[in-house]
This record gives C-alpha cells, sequence and structure tokens, in this order.
C-alpha cells in the first residue's frame, strides 16, 4: 500500500479548499497512526463530497492497511459506481483479491491498465502473481512494465531480485536497487515463502526489518515463519512487537493467541520424532500416532533412500481455527495438513466430524512433503510435492485418500485439467472454487501414471532432478523422455479410459441415486436393491452421504438379508467408506457371522479415521480379546480408559483381562484393583483379582462384560 | 465420570439409608407412564414414537410383576388420554410405591409457563404438576425430555419429586437428543457404573448426558441442551431398571452371615475410600487391594 496520489493532492488542492486541507489532515493522522481521526476525517470527507470517487478510494486505502477488506471493498466499488473507470479503485480491488491469492486480481489489474496505463503499481502487482505461479517469464516483463514507466518501483526491483534468488544465482544487481527500503526485502521474503523456502524467507524478513525498523508487517512475517519452523521464542518476541506497535491483523492476534495455548499441550519426543498433542486428548491419540509415523519414515527412509537429520516434528490440533492460523497467508494449502520442512500442522481427528477426515492419510501426506522437500532442498514445484503426497497415500492403503469428488468429475468432464506446465497455478491462483481439489488430484494421478509407466524408482529421480532447481518442463523432458504436451496426451488419455464410465454415467447415477432414494421411502425393498446394483458401478468411489452401499445394505436388512448387507458394506469398506456408524455396522454383521477377524479389519479401520470413540475401542478390545491378540486389546482398552468413558468400572475390568492374557498378572491385578474401587460389588472383577492374586483356586469364566 | 463415580461413592452411605427405606415395602410397585408426545413433522412423529416404543418394550423385558407400564404415543397421546392414565395411577397407587413419568417429544415456554406438545390441547407444567400432586406414590421421578423443559422445573418440583430435564431452562428451545441416550441407559449394561445389576435414575441421567454433549461436540455443533436433575442423592437411590439376580441371596437366612460379613466389608471400604485424600498413594492401594480381596473371596461364599 505504498501508492502515494500527489497528483490527486494537487488536483483538489486546486477546487476544494476546505476538501484538500481535510484530506491532507486525514492522510497526515494516518500517517500519524491515528486512525480513528483518520477515519473521522475520511468520513467527514465523504459526507461533504458523495459524488468524489478518489476520496472513497483512499479511504477504502485505509481500510485495507489496517486489515478490514470488506469495508475496503465496498468503499471501491462504491468509487467504481461513481467513477467506474477509476484506475486506482480497479487497482484496490486487484490487490484485495490478490491478498487471497484469487485468479481474478489480474483481470482487474488490466482493467485498471485499461483505465490508466501509467498505473505501474498494477504492472507490479501481475508480476508479483506471476511469479507466484511460478511463471518468471511473465513476472519479468510485467516487472519491466512496471520500470519502464517509475524506473525506482519498489515492488518491480523485488520481483526482478526475487526471481534471480529463487532460481538460485549467488546475488542479483536488484538488491542493490532496493537499497534501504525494508519492503523490498519483506517481498523477497514472500517469494521465499511461498515456495517454501522459510530459511530463506526469514533471512530477508531480517534484512527487511534492518532496513526499516519499524516494518511491522514484516516483524509479523517474522514472526510467523519462525513460529512455522518451531523458534517459539523468537516468534512470540515479533509478534508481540508487531501488535504492540498497533499491527493487529488476524495473523498476528491469533498466531500471538496459539503460541498462549502452547501450554495445553503435550510434547513427546524419540530421537527422530516429537509429537505435540492436546493435553485432553494426548493419551488417547499417542499410540495411533507414533505409530504411524514410525510407520510412515520406515515406509519413506526405504522409499526416498534418505535418513532425515533432524526428527519430524507434528503438531496435532482439536481446534481447527488453531490449526488454521498456522496456514494463515498461504496460498492454496490443503485444509487438514500443512508441512513447513520438518514441521507439520494438521487437524485433530477430534477437530473434524466422524468420518469426513482420515487422519492417518493426511499424516502420510505431510510426512512425505517432509522427505520431498528435504530431498530437494525445498526446490520443488508445489504440485510435484503435492503429487507424490496424494500418490502416498493411497500407496500407503488402497481405501485412503481422497475418493473422484463430483467436481473432480465435473473438471474431467469440462475438461478443465491443467497442462503439466501450468499445474501449479491451480494451487496458488485458483480460477474456480474447486480448482485446488481438482489440483490435487490431478497432481495425485499424474504421480500414479509415471510410477506405473516408468516404475516407482522414476519419481525418485525426478524428486532429485527437481532438486537442481530444475523446472518443470525440463524435469518432464529428460526424466520420461517426452515433450509436456505429448505426456499431457498420453495422461489425458489415461484419464478419460479410467473415468470415462463415471463421467458419461453420472447423470444417469444421480437420476438413480433419487429414484433409489424414493424407493426407499415407499420401502420397496428389492426395488432398491436392484437400482442400487444397477447404478453402483457407474461411480463407485461415492462413499458420501446417501451413497448406494448403505442404501443396498439397509434395504438387505430390512428382508434380514444380513449376506446381503455384509457383501454391500463390504464394498463400501473397501473402497475407502468412512462413516464410522456405517463401518460399526457392518463390523457388528460380520462379528455376528462369525467372522471375527474381518469384523476386526473393519473396526481398525476406523482408528484411522475417528479414533476419539470409546464406543469403538470397547466394540474392537473386546473382538482382539476374542481372537487372541492381548496386546492389541491392552492397547484398545488402555484408549477407551483415556477417554474417561461411562462404564469406568467395566473399562478397568477389561484392561484387566487384557492383561491377564497376555500374561501380565500384576498390571492386570492393578486394573482389577481399579475396577473394584468403582464398583466393589462388581463380581467378574472380583473373580479376576482372587485369580491373578492367587487367592483362587477356581478359574473363574473370564467371560466378557 | 470420575467425578461422578466420587460422587457415587460419597453419597453410599445416604444410599445405603434411602435403599433400605425403599426395600423396606416389600410389595411395593412402581407405576410408569411414558409419553410421546406431538412430532409436528412425519420425521419426529416417527422418532418420538419409535423411542417411546423401545422404552416400553425395555420397561416390560423381564416381565417384573411390580412394575405397571402404560405408554401413550401417536394419536394416543393425548391430553385427555393423559389425564385418564394419571388419574388411574392417582387411584391405584399406595404412599410404598414408586412412580415415574417420561415425557418425550416438544416442549415449548413462553417466558412464564412450559407447555408440553400434545395431539389436540397441550399441557401445560402447572396442570401436570397438580395431576401429580394427586398420585399418592411416596417416591416420584419426572424424566421431561422435551425441548424448553427447563422451563418446566420449577411447577413440577416437590419433596418426594425428582425432576429431570432435558434442557436447563426454558429459553433452550430447539428439539433435544437427550431422550434417544435415556432410552440407550435402560439396555447398554455400560450405564450400570457401579455394576450393582440396577440402573439407578441418576446413572441414566449421568449416561445420557454425557452422550448428549458427546453428540454436539462431534457434531461440531453448539451445544443447546443442556440436561439437568434436581436432586441427584434421591436420583442416585431411585432404581429404574434392575436386571440379573443380586437380590437373591440377601433373602437367604442361610447367608445372612455371610452378607452381613460382605457388607461390613464394604463400609471398611467405604470409610478407606473417604480416607483416599489423607492417605500415601501407597498405602491405600495396598489396603484397598486387601479389602477388595476380602470382599472377593465373601461374596464368592455367598455365591456358593
Amino acid at each position: 500500500m505504498s501508492r502515494l496520489r500527489t497528483a490527486l493532492s494537487l488536483l483538489l488542492l486546486g477546487s476544494f479548499m476546505l476538501s484538500a486541507q481535510t484530506l491532507e489532515r486525514a492522510e497526515a493522522l494516518w500517517h500519524a497512526q491515528d486512525f480513528d481521526g483518520a477515519r473521522a476525517e475520511f468520513e467527514a470527507l465523504l459526507k461533504a463530497n458523495p459524488a468524489n470517487a478518489e476520496y472513497r478510494v483512499r479511504y477504502g486505502d485505509l481500510f485495507h492497511e489496517r486489515f478490514n477488506p470488506d469495508d475496503a471493498k465496498k468503499l471501491y466499488e462504491e468509487a467504481l459506481k461513481i467513477d467506474p473507470k477509476n484506475a486506482d479503485a480497479l487497482l484496490g480491488i486487484a490487490q484485495l483479491l490478490a491478498d487471497d491469492f484469487d485468479a481474478k486480481a489480474n483481470d482487474y489489474a488490466e482493467k485498471a491498465l485499461e483505465a490508466n496505463p501509467r498505473l505501474y503499481q498494477a504492472h507490479e502487482l501481475m508480476a508479483q502473481m506471476a511469479l507466484e505461479d511460478d511463471n518468471s517469464k511473465k513476472a519479468e516483463s510485467e516487472a519491466d512494465a512496471a520500470l519502464a514507466i517509475q524506473p525506482d518501483a519498489l515492488n518491480a526491483i523485488a520481483v526482478r531480485a526475487s526471481i534471480d534468488l529463487l532460481a538460485d544465482k549467488e546475488s542479483s544487481p536488484w538488491l542493490a536497487k532496493i537499497a534501504n527500503r525494508g519492503k523490498g526485502y519483506e517481498t523477497i521474503a514472500h517469494f521465499f515463502v511461498i515456495n517454501r523456502r522459510y530459511e530463506e524467507g526469514i533471512q530477508y524478513y531480517r534484512k527487511a526489518i534492518a532496513a526499516s525498523p519499524d516494518l511491522w508487517t514484516a516483524h509479523s512475517q517474522l514472526g510467523i515463519n519462525l513460529m512455522r519452523l518451531g523458534d517459539e521464542k523468537g516468534a512470540r518476541q515479533e509478534l508481540q512487537l508487531a501488535y504492540d506497535n498497533h499491527f493487529r491483523d488476524a495473523a498476528t492476534a491469533n498466531s500471538l493467541t496459539l503460541l498462549d495455548s502452547y501450554k495445553n499441550f503435550d510434547t513427546f519426543r524419540t530421537p527422530t520424532t516429537v509429537l505435540k498433542l492436546q493435553k485432553k486428548e494426548s493419551a488417547v491419540l499417542r499410540p495411533y500416532f507414533e505409530e504411524e509415523m514410525k510407520r510412515a519414515m520406515a515406509t519413506y527412509e526405504k522409499k526416498y533412500k534418505v535418513v532425515l537429520k533432524d526428527p519430524i516434528q507434528v503438531e496435532v490440533y482439536p481446534d481447527h481455527e488453531d490449526f488454521a492460523v498456522r496456514t494463515m497467508g498461504m496460498p492454496g494449502l490443503g485444509a487438514l495438513g500443512v508441512t513447513f520442512n520438518n514441521f507439520i500442522a494438521m487437524d485433530s481427528p477430534s477437530g473434524r466430524t466422524p468420518g469426513s477426515f482420515h487422519w492417518a492419510s493426511t499424516l502420510w501426506h505431510e510426512m512425505s512433503h517432509v522427505y520431498v522437500l528435504s530431498l530437494t532442498n525445498d526446490r520443488v514445484p508445489r504440485w510435484f510435492t503435492e503429487g507424490v503426497s496424494v500418490h502416498e497415500e493411497t500407496a500407503a492403503s488402497p481405501d485412503w485418500g481422497d475418493r473422484l469428488s463430483p467436481e473432480i468429475i465435473a473438471a474431467i468432464r469440462d475438461k478443465k485439467l491443467l497442462p503439466i506446465a501450468d499445474i501449479d497455478r491451480g494451487f496458488v491462483h485458483p480460477s474456480y472454487p474447486s480448482q485446488v481439489i481438482v489440483s490435487y488430484y490431478e497432481a495425485g494421478k499424474i504421480c500414479d501414471y509415471i510410477s506405473e509407466r516408468w516404475g516407482e524408482s522414476k519419481l525418485l529421480d525426478m524428486i532429485h532432478a527437481f532438486a537442481k532447481n530444475t523446472p518443470t518442463v525440463e524435469v518432464i523432458r529428460e526424466q520420461l523422455g517426452m515433450s509436456p504436451e505429448a505426456f499431457d496426451k498420453d495422461f489425458l488419455a489415461m484419464i478419460d479410459k479410467e473415468t470415462a464410465k463415471t463421467v458419461a454415467g453420472f447423470p444417469d447415477w444421480t437420476k438413480g441415486v433419487r429414484e433409489m432414494n424414493e424407493m426407499a421411502k415407499e420401502g420397496k425393498t428389492d426395488e432398491v436393491i436392484a437400482k442400487g446394483r444397477e447404478i453402483e458401478g457407474l461411480y463407485p468411489d461415492y462413499v458420501e452421504s446417501g451413497n448406494v452401499y448403505s442404501f443396498v445394505a439397509d434395504a438387505c436388512l430390512k428382508k434380514d438379508d444380513k449376506a446381503c448387507a455384509i457383501a454391500e458394506l463390504g464394498r463400501y469398506s473397501k473402497i475407502g467408506g468412512r462413516d464410522p456408524d456405517t463401518i460399526k455396522k457392518y463390523a457388528k454383521l460380520l462379528e455376528d457371522s462369525g467372522r471375527l477377524k474381518d469384523a476386526e479389519a473393519a473396526l481398525e479401520r476406523l482408528n484411522f479415521i475417528f479414533p476419539v470413540d470409546a464406543d469403538l475401542h470397547q466394540r474392537l478390545g473386546s473382538l482382539l480379546l476374542k481372537t487372541g491378540d492381548a496386546p492389541g486389546a491392552v492397547r484398545e482398552f488402555q484408549a477407551l480408559i483415556a477417554m474417561n468413558p461411562i462404564d469406568a468400572a467395566g473399562s478397568h475390568y477389561n484392561l484387566a483381562r487384557a492383561f491377564k492374557a497376555e500374561g501380565r498378572n500384576d498390571q492386570a491385578r492393578e486394573e482389577a484393583v481399579s475396577a473394584l474401587e468403582v464398583a466393589p460389588d462388581f463380581r467378574p472383577a472380583q473373580k479376576l483379582l482372587l485369580e491373578v492374586t492367587g487367592e483362587s483356586g477356581a478359574k473363574s469364566s473370564d467371560g466378557e462384560k | 465420570m470420575a467425578a461422578a463415580a466420587e460422587m457415587g461413592c460419597r453419597l453410599k452411605s445416604l444410599l445405603i439409608f434411602l435403599c433400605v427405606a425403599a426395600a423396606t415395602p416389600v410389595f411395593a410397585s412402581t407405576y410408569i407412564l411414558t409419553v410421546s408426545g406431538l412430532g409436528g413433522e412425519p420425521d419426529y412423529e416417527q422418532r418420538f414414537a419409535a423411542m417411546a416404543t423401545d422404552m416400553d418394550k425395555l420397561l416390560r423385558a423381564g416381565g417384573q410383576t411390580d412394575r405397571i407400564v402404560e405408554t401413550l404415543k401417536g394419536p394416543d397421546a393425548t391430553r385427555a388420554k393423559m389425564e385418564a392414565a394419571l388419574g388411574r395411577i392417582a387411584a391405584q397407587a399406595k404412599p410404598q410405591d414408586a412412580f415415574v413419568l417420561m415425557l418425550i417429544g416438544h416442549g415449548t415456554f413462553d417466558g412464564t409457563e412450559y407447555k408440553f406438545n400434545l395431539p389436540g390441547p397441550d399441557i401445560s407444567a402447572p396442570e401436570l404438576a397438580a395431576l401429580l400432586n394427586r398420585i399418592p406414590a411416596g417416591r416420584q421421578l419426572v424424566v421431561d425430555m422435551t425441548s424448553a423443559s427447563g422451563g418446566a422445573v420449577a411447577a413440577l418440583k416437590r419433596a418426594n419429586r425428582i425432576v429431570i430435564t432435558a434442557t436447563k431452562s426454558g429459553t433452550e428451545k430447539n428439539a433435544t437428543v437427550f431422550a434417544r441416550y435415556w432410552v440407550d441407559a435402560l439396555r447398554d449394561p455400560a450405564a450400570d457404573v457401579d455394576k450393582n445389576e440396577t440402573i439407578s435414575a441418576l446413572e441414566a441421567f449421568q449416561y445420557a448426558e454425557k452422550k448428549t454433549a458427546q453428540f454436539y461436540t462431534e457434531q461440531k455443533r453448539l451445544a443447546t441442551e443442556h440436561p439437568q436433575v434436581d436432586d441427584q442423592p434421591r436420583a442416585a437411590a431411585f432404581p429404574l431398571l434392575k436386571f440379573g439376580s443380586a437380590a437373591a441371596a440377601a433373602n437367604d437366612p442361610a447367608k445372612r452371615e455371610l452378607v452381613a460379613k460382605k457388607d461390613d466389608i464394604d463400609n471398611k471400604i467405604d470409610a478407606l475410600k473417604y480416607q483416599k485424600s489423607l492417605m500415601a498413594p501407597d498405602d491405600y492401594k495396598r489396603q484397598l487391594t486387601a479389602l477388595l480381596i476380602e470382599l472377593a473371596k465373601a461374596q464368592a461364599a455367598i455365591d456358593k
């Protein structure tokens, strides 16, 4: 927000002296950080000059700077109603959109330039957006266009410097032109950060602050990025400094709040991992998270042929808003997890509605990033690291990862998948609401395709190629031996082949689901089953609410045909269905039909989806005890007790049984005592206590509670 | 739950007294009336009726003759039929009997008066209280599981009556889920926290309260109902559903001595628990284990 409107001020001075004095005063108060005073002056100006578009634009600029984009947008739009070709208002809207990484920002910047071809700031904005899209050629030409109009245009200079630095040039002649203007270094830092090169970003934020100590935006960003890399003390210092100096945007204030909340977290360390869990759920989640971290690391070390130097830190947030703070100001980042070098922040399963989130899949996804970022020293395009991560989700287990969603089907149908050379744009500046999701899918499928056609090791070869800071287009040519255009052609042919039935059949499937719904309401069970079987194959990936499998299974159960329901829910589960109630129903049917191991496997899946469920641990623990998996039963009943269950006595008793089955009589005695402390007359626990203390000659029936 | 268990422990002495008092009239009966009111729309109609049906089945299971169960649902759940049912109970019940009224459905509260919504005319809390006051049963329990049910507490409250409501006040007006979990409490053995083969009103309440809170947490919804019970000690001593055969041994003269010994150990355990916070953890655990082993042996001898 460094636009100067000297010309405007002079013009105003020449027209209305009183207004000009008021505008000057508003600007002076703003400059002196008397924001309330400035607002009052602007309000007076607007009242006295309702038809003046420029006053509204400038007032909008104040709101934009003071973290109120909604009011800023309103004022810019009001200005455009008065003067539809007001270049400054168009630029103001472009900047607001660019803050949100909205691709429409470019359109507004172009309109602003049409209205005022000498508005160099519009060129600067377009240069910045192009570089965010990793399009350095366009960024360079837009920056040069700005410099042609205004030779010392700071953002343009910073963009030119960033292009050199991101390409790993040792230095850049443009750096000298920034001189002591901190804002320029801050822009460079921004580009390092959005390319996940956080340490270099931090270095440039420090340079920005050294040049302009009162550049509070840089203090705030420095704090946020220090926090991302685990330097809580440094982060707090910088954020607090910004906050105390009236820089209180959402990211600054929320990050400080988040730092305060860390006292509510437990930290568990091993030589290779750091796990931070909220105290309330740490006992329940710890064994599951630690096990998956260990398993993922063993898999990735083998696959990527590397052992990480530093431990991986995973922070798990039960409050999604806390997690969201970690991703503020970052383009198109996943809504479930985020990785900053070796640091992962993610939602807790308890932070999402049951069945809507596969935490283990997210963990493996993020951990893959850690390896790829480490191997490439952060020189990897966004699409590729995301693609490998998506690929790893289903490689870990076919039912993990995301399914083909209706949005993706529509994108395939409408030929909206991007060419490989441009795919990063879909992540950073999406041009339609679901483009980020579609881009994740596309990137994942590209990696699946490469793995299938050239072998899994080709992905590792590409990682090493990207590590040399080689652009996507060249990596495709070098590693796959074909042009990006030829790759696109082959890849899209594969996608078309794989999805043709679903894309073509989608309208029939939606119609069929509606019909099935009506049939179910009318109690026509045979018709529901027939219709379900007819349309199921058209879109087998759909396992969300209102899925065909559940309809058919319910109809089977209404006919008391359990085998039919089991078969249907088996398909649902295998393809990745995640609704806990449906999976529990499936497990119960399996258990009732004597398929205990299958029931066990069905419930084990739920531990990766929604493990904060006492009923799940109770059921699974009991099954494991029945099938003789005592260590598994111990794990489940310990998780149950950590959840502070309603039936405390029964839970301790079951854990005692599991310990006894494992031959750990001392622990069994402890648990039996805990059960009896709650319910002294609990006979099965009494019998067990006598047995494990050797006070009973006879063996108890050891029946399940 | 730990807090609940602890509270249950501290209440034990009072409970023993109340249980003994309650057990004195050998032929005491429990009259139970369940009413599922107006749903307003098919989904609620179906849900309310299904819960009432489930409740009815659970209460009739086991064929216990000391329990007189009546359920009004759907078009039968009118004010006239409810008044008639309460009138019958008032005519039959004796002071040593117990009475339970369970209301499922929607309720309204206009700031001063609560009404239970029924097909046709509704019934207000004061009108309901007047009907209940005619019932001579010495121990009464009203479980009002409707929206805004907290608004009924003031009118229904009475010295011999426990009032449980799904909401803390009349202003919590959204449809409730508490009833669903109250029914679950009667069929889930986990609700029997002290494992005495009896679900007390307090155990059912605590089960349903916890499940209700869990529902809102898991669904990421702001909780629009906060269940309350107005008299926890009495609710703990109010047996809602009995199962198993725990009581049989106590009536066998040959085992009275053993039962007395067991009761003595029970009392020692209670006394020890009172001392827990004042004792070294290891010492407490050692003494508790010894007493529990002794208790288990005594119970085994009774069961022989």
